[in-house]
């Protein structure tokens, strides 16, 4: 498992993916950070955090697409199958080494509170509250977008379609805003993984919230452990 | 130790390899050899537990690879006939993930695979990224894979396909080298290949074994020549008797009477003689016509002229590489 994180972690930093990854994630975050922040004269990083969630529809693609195709692809998924470890070992390995990349694209913003709080006064739940939303919304997301990885051998076709699942997720929140149908208005605020994040930043841990996010993961982290298994059967 | 029973294989509604049944001994170095499409890699793909069989078992020295895969996976070391290769990667980086992949202790980690690279002549380009290796030397950095954890068992898919003819026989003797203290399972769809290097040759068509027999035996099977079904015209005792008299005739027997002066005989001879011309000759001498020859065990025959055609174009596609 630490074995497949460390170098699924590597070969994405050895690629121009990696770079152009974090450029876009750090140039667009400070984008919003000093629009919001230090032009503004907010303390609160909620804005900033906001923002960024329309960012994450494109950026989680981007480093979850070649978790799985790329192997199914160059059929190196064959040295990891029949080595002695778990599937689920190896589809953790990959969920691990992939938020990795948004450990380290987010420790790049960690400036941010020292700023806000050496020119302001921001409340503690809102700098936490948003660190915390955001990790968890990124579980959710990477699980999700390695699901998909899983299911095709070309990343292409996978970043596609996790952007397009992304998108969705993403609109939900909104559409169910609109729906007048309280059933569906129901629904799809339940399916919004988007829409959860706001009472975080609001600074309420509300464990419902916390076991939605968790239990995504878990079950989206399970279906690609079973899409792997089903392959055998093929 | 491999022990196969009752292995089918199923793609949907295609069959890849059915009821397949086979033991191989610890220390063996056995090659399975067909034609392409076989269910070489198929079956290979089952003992290593990357594919689940449709039915059947296998079992890695005594550990079910389904039931309990992970022991089982221990023991194997598995070259498939692609080499998962991370190109990105440098031979050393490579190595080094497939240990920690395996489980091998980090105290031991550097001189196991040091002595590896050693082995299998890769040391030299341990720096080099694997993407601009040749392919006999991306070849050797899978099979440096294959013997990461030290397993018992080696299976190889194909391991010279695709390699120029040096290349070939130094992997080769890689191979043996490596089949003195382990199991070895290797295919291929060229004869002279698994005669060079294997103890025993399981000869797999269409999904079934059809041969399981040593190099030797297995040519003379091939050739065809000691086993034959021979028509003659004249009477079937004199006949008989004629036959018995040639030298190197071990029976003789009536296969079918034509009821028209001639009869069939199915005759076997001695492995390493060549019937046919003494025969002709005592058989015209006696004044009775030999109206047709025929190699019995067709299907093998069969089999083996299309290994053996694609066995010649091989051969001499590297003749002419080494004329250059
Ligand atoms: N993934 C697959 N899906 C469907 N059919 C397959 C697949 N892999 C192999 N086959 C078929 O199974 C048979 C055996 O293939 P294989 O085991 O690759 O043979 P070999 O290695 O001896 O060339 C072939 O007819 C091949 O077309
Ligand atoms: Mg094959």
């Amino acid at each position: 498992m630490i074995a497949i994180m460390k170098r699924d972690l590597r070969s994405f930093f050895t690629s121009p993916i990696g770079y152009v990854f974090l450029a876009v994630f750090l140039l667009v975050s400070n984008y919003f950070f000093f629009g919001y922040n230090v032009s503004g004269g907010a303390s609160s990083l909620s804005y900033v955090f906001s923002s960024m969630l329309l960012i994450l529809v494109f950026l989680i693609p981007l480093v979850t697409m070649r978790l799985m195709s790329e192997e199914m692809k160059q059929r190196t998924d064959q040295m990891l199958l029949t080595a002695p470890v778990r599937v689920i070992d190896i589809v953790l390995g990959k969920y691990l080494a992939a938020m990795m990349v948004f450990v380290i694209a987010l420790a790049c913003t960690l400036i941010w509170p020292l700023i806000v709080t050496m020119f302001g006064d921001p409340a503690v739940f809102d700098i936490v509250g948003n660190y915390v939303a955001m990790f968890l919304l990124i579980g959710c997301l990477v699980s999700v977008g390695l699901f998909i990885s899983s299911l095709t051998e070309s990343q292409i076709i996978a970043a596609i379609f996790s952007f397009v699942a992304m998108l969705a997720l993403f609109m939900f929140s909104s559409i169910a805003s609109a729906v007048d149908n309280v059933v569906v208005s129901a629904v799809l605020n339940w399916l919004s993984v988007f829409s959860r994040y706001s009472s975080f930043t609001a600074g309420v841990f509300s464990l419902a919230d916390i076991v939605y996010y968790l239990s995504v993961s878990v079950v989206f982290l399970f279906l690609t452990a079973r899409v792997i298994e089903k392959k055998r059967w093929a | 130790m491999i022990e196969v029973s009752g292995l089918t294989k199923y793609y949907g509604n295609k069959k890849a390899v059915e009821d397949l049944n086979f033991t191989i001994s610890s220390g063996e170095v056995v090659g399975f050899l067909g034609p392409n499409g076989a269910g070489k890699s198929t079956t290979m793909n089952i003992l290593t537990g990357y594919l689940s069989a449709t039915s059947g078992t296998a079992k890695i020295d005594g550990m079910d690879i389904l039931d309990d895969p992970i022991e089982a996976k221990r023991h194997i070391g598995y070259m498939p006939e692609q080499p998962p290769l991370y190109l990105d990667m440098t031979v050393e980086e490579y190595l080094n993930f497939a240990a920690e992949l395996k489980g091998v202790k980090s105290s031991s980690k550097r001189k196991h695979i040091a002595e590896i690279c050693e082995n299998v002549s890769i040391t030299h380009v341990k720096g080099r990224v694997i993407k601009n290796l040749s392919k006999g030397y991306k070849q050797r950095v899978g099979l440096a894979m294959a013997l990461i954890g030290d397993p018992d068992t080696l299976i190889l898919d194909e391991p010279t396909v695709g390699l120029d003819p040096i290349q070939i026989i130094e992997i080769r003797n890689v191979i043996k080298e490596l089949g003195r203290q382990r199991t070895v399972v290797l295919s291929s769809h060229i004869l002279s290949e698994v005669q060079a290097i294997c103890e025993r040759v399981l000869v797999i068509n269409n999904g079934t074994i059809v041969a399981n027999d040593t190099p030797e035996k297995l040519s003379a099977n091939i050739s065809g020549e000691h086993k034959m079904n021979v028509q003659i015209a004249g009477p079937q005792s004199s006949v008989m008797s004629v036959l018995r008299s040639v030298d190197g005739m071990t029976s003789v027997a009536l296969r079918r009477d034509n009821e028209d002066g001639t009869a069939n005989f199915v005759i076997e001879s001695d492995p390493n003689v060549d019937i046919r011309k003494p025969m002709f000759f005592a058989l015209a001498k006696a004044g009775y016509p030999i109206l047709s020859l025929q190699p019995l065990d067709m299907s093998l025959e069969d089999i083996f002229l299309r290994l053996t055609v694609e066995e010649d174009t091989a051969s001499r596609g590297a003749r002419k590489k080494v004329a250059k």
